[in-house]
């Protein structure tokens, strides 16, 4: 072994990568942006969550002579808590307030609740949930139940409730005095956080699997020359383009299928919705890869610069987008960027058919989204051809 | 004769570098006409300027009366880059024929045409990964002029081909032209530029003479075409000569 040969080889690594000005930006710049997003979503102070309250308590009067209407009390204590964002509901709106996710989860409080806490120190509360993210609706009604009881505590004392002459007794002293009896719109108790990630797992991986070849393909073109003779051919960039989706959307479709199949049928996801529509979110999805790809190949000039750019469309994207954390429990000052990534359409709209079972007619506006981020990503790769050739 | 190829008053810069600066040319049907210059004389830009990968500074380049770029006139037209560029997974047939396909339907009798002129009809079936230096070249030129162009543009079609191949390249231009099919070749091998109809001797984005063989050489006074091209860079060139 020749120390000075290692040395010499070792310099020159260094002064390769010292000239490639972007790399050291990056090694420098991706793990802090990625450290970054991290601390901000695990740190986060979570949004208040949307909460329905339907009450219908009819209260009670108390021996003392006052009515109480201990139903009003918990909604107020609710909202006061700061974890809740609580809209006053009616029964009627319950499901479609739920649909439509203006309110995660609606407690209802039943006409005898003041009644009940009063002669039994014992109500229910029925909790309807959106129920898709098991880990959220288990969340939900954890905290539901903890202000619940934090609001009931100490009012035995407060309000005179118990048997008059009697020590006061506080309510939950003996037993819990109220109990949440949690239902879902969507899936529900046999649905765990495997159900609510598979679907994201299938976007993800086609995204990715996608962009990368994409990149590769198309940088390989380049390098070779072929994509100079192409160009010069009567072939123009549209059709270059569009001949690259067809042909990596094939095989993006045949990943699908793969991981669709061994989601569903072997790791037993549940599933509600329509297969052929599923497949339809992962070609537009596809679409956008394959666009995403073109575009940063024309920024990159080896195979290297390509890698560089997976932890910095890729990673963020696998963040931000609802993936493990849904887009609405982020801090609010994240939720533009997440609105910013294609991904987060994607997921929406494959855990919309996967989980609640739902048709075209609803999950077209993430298609459509979803499309106008292809579109646009296209006639900025072609711009940026352009400027490169011709 | 039609003139199949003019540029007039072309000037591509790139920052500050003018690596075409005010160039004319016209060239006719069935014309071989050989582009000369050291490296990075201006040849390529002048050739892609003319096929209409590159958009002209200022001036203009045309194709059979069309001004570039412009797509359509390119299914006419046949193009060999620098060193070849072929897909390396395809077979040598699979090349010929997408090339082929790109620019109109194509008989498959053509194809196999093609790849029995640049001889190598028992490689048809191997991959173009496995193929030498000379055979990509080869194969290059089949995937030009598959589609029976009009005019064939060729940078530096003969390099890394053996002297006896070279022959028959040249052979076979010979025979395209008689046929009408316009050809610009550029090289910086003097010996070829022999079989040129007509040259043009190109430097720093200029074209400093433009004649056959014999022409320039008496032009220059010199007895081979490699002392009259110094002559004629001595005389244009402003900051010394190479």
């Amino acid at each position: 072994m020749n120390a000075r040969r290692v040395w010499i080889l070792g310099r020159r690594i260094i002064q390769q990568i010292v000239r490639d000005r972007r790399m050291i930006a990056l090694l420098v710049f991706i793990p802090i942006l990625v450290l970054t997003l991290g601390a901000l979503l695990f740190r986060a102070k979570p949004a208040a969550i949307p909460l329905g309250v339907v009450n219908e308590d009819q209260g009670q009067s108390l021996p003392s002579g006052i009515k109480i209407s201990l139903g009003a009390y918990v909604t107020q204590e609710l909202g006061r808590s700061g974890t809740f964002a609580v809209t006053p509901l009616s029964r009627e709106e319950v499901d479609a307030r739920l649909r439509d996710g203006t309110v995660q989860g609606v407690l209802i409080i039943p006409e005898s609740f003041s009644a009940d806490l009063h002669q039994k120190q014992q109500a229910t509360l029925p909790l309807r949930l959106e129920g898709s993210n098991p880990t959220r609706s288990m969340q939900i009604a954890a905290r539901v139940s903890e202000a619940a009881m934090k609001a009931l505590a100490g009012l035995v004392t407060s309000l005179g409730m118990g048997t008059p002459g009697a020590p006061p007794v506080p309510l939950g002293a003996g037993k819990l005095p109220v109990a949440i009896e949690p239902s879902f719109l969507y899936g529900g108790a046999k649905f765990d956080t495997m159900d609510y990630i598979a679907p994201v797992y299938v976007a993800f991986l086609v995204m990715f699997f996608v962009f990368v070849l994409t990149c590769v393909s198309f940088l390989r073109e380049r390098s070779l020359g072929t994509m100079e003779r192409l160009l010069a051919t009567p072939a123009n960039r549209l059709e270059i383009v569009l001949g690259y989706m067809m042909g990596l959307g094939l095989f993006a479709l045949i990943q699908a299928t793969v991981i669709i199949s061994f989601t569903v049928w072997i790791l037993k996801i549940h599933y509600l919705g329509s297969l052929v529509l599923l497949f339809l979110v992962v070609v537009v999805l596809a679409v956008v890869a394959v666009s995403t790809g073109i575009l940063a190949s024309t920024f990159a000039r080896n195979e290297f610069q390509v890698v560089q750019f997976i932890p910095l469309l890729i990673v963020p994207q696998g963040l931000l987008s609802g993936t493990f954390w849904a887009v609405e429990e982020m801090p609010a000052y994240l939720r533009p960027f997440a609105y910013a990534m294609p991904l987060t359409y994607a997921n929406r709209a494959l855990r919309d058919v996967m989980l609640k079972g739902w048709g075209l007619t609803q999950i077209w506006p993430n298609l459509l989204i979803l499309l106008g981020f292809a579109v646009s990503i296209i006639a900025l790769g072609a711009l940026v051809m352009r400027r490169e050739v011709a | 004769m039609g003139t199949i190829v003019e540029a007039r008053g072309l000037h591509k810069h790139f920052g500050t570098i003018r690596a075409v600066d005010g160039l004319d040319l016209q060239v006719g049907a069935g014309e071989i006409y050989g582009l000369l210059g050291p490296n990075g004389s201006g040849k390529t830009t002048l050739i892609r300027l003319l096929i209409g990968l590159l958009r002209p500074t200022s001036g203009i380049a045309s194709i059979l009366g069309q001004e570039m770029p412009n797509k359509a006139i390119l299914s006419q037209v046949g193009y060999m880059t620098q060193g070849s560029a072929l897909y390396e997974d395809l077979t040598v047939r699979e090349n010929v024929v997408f090339f082929a396909r790109m620019c109109e339907r194509i008989r498959p009798a053509r194809v196999d045409e093609v790849i029995a002129l640049i001889e190598l009809q028992d490689r048809a079936r191997s991959l173009v990964r496995t193929l030498s230096g000379g055979m990509r070249q080869r194969v290059s030129l089949a995937c030009a002029l598959v589609h029976h162009p009009r005019l064939l543009l060729l940078d530096e079609p003969t390099v890394g081909v053996d002297p006896q191949l070279r022959f028959t390249f040249w052979e076979y231009f010979r025979r395209l032209a008689g046929e009408g099919v316009t050809l610009i070749i550029s090289s910086h091998v003097m010996d070829e530029a022999e079989r040129c109809d007509r040259l043009g001797f190109i430097r720093q984005g200029k074209l400093l003479a433009e004649g056959n063989a014999a022409e320039l050489r008496a032009q220059a006074g010199a007895a081979s075409l490699e002392e009259a091209f110094l002559r004629f860079a001595g005389g244009a060139a402003t900051g010394g000569k190479r």
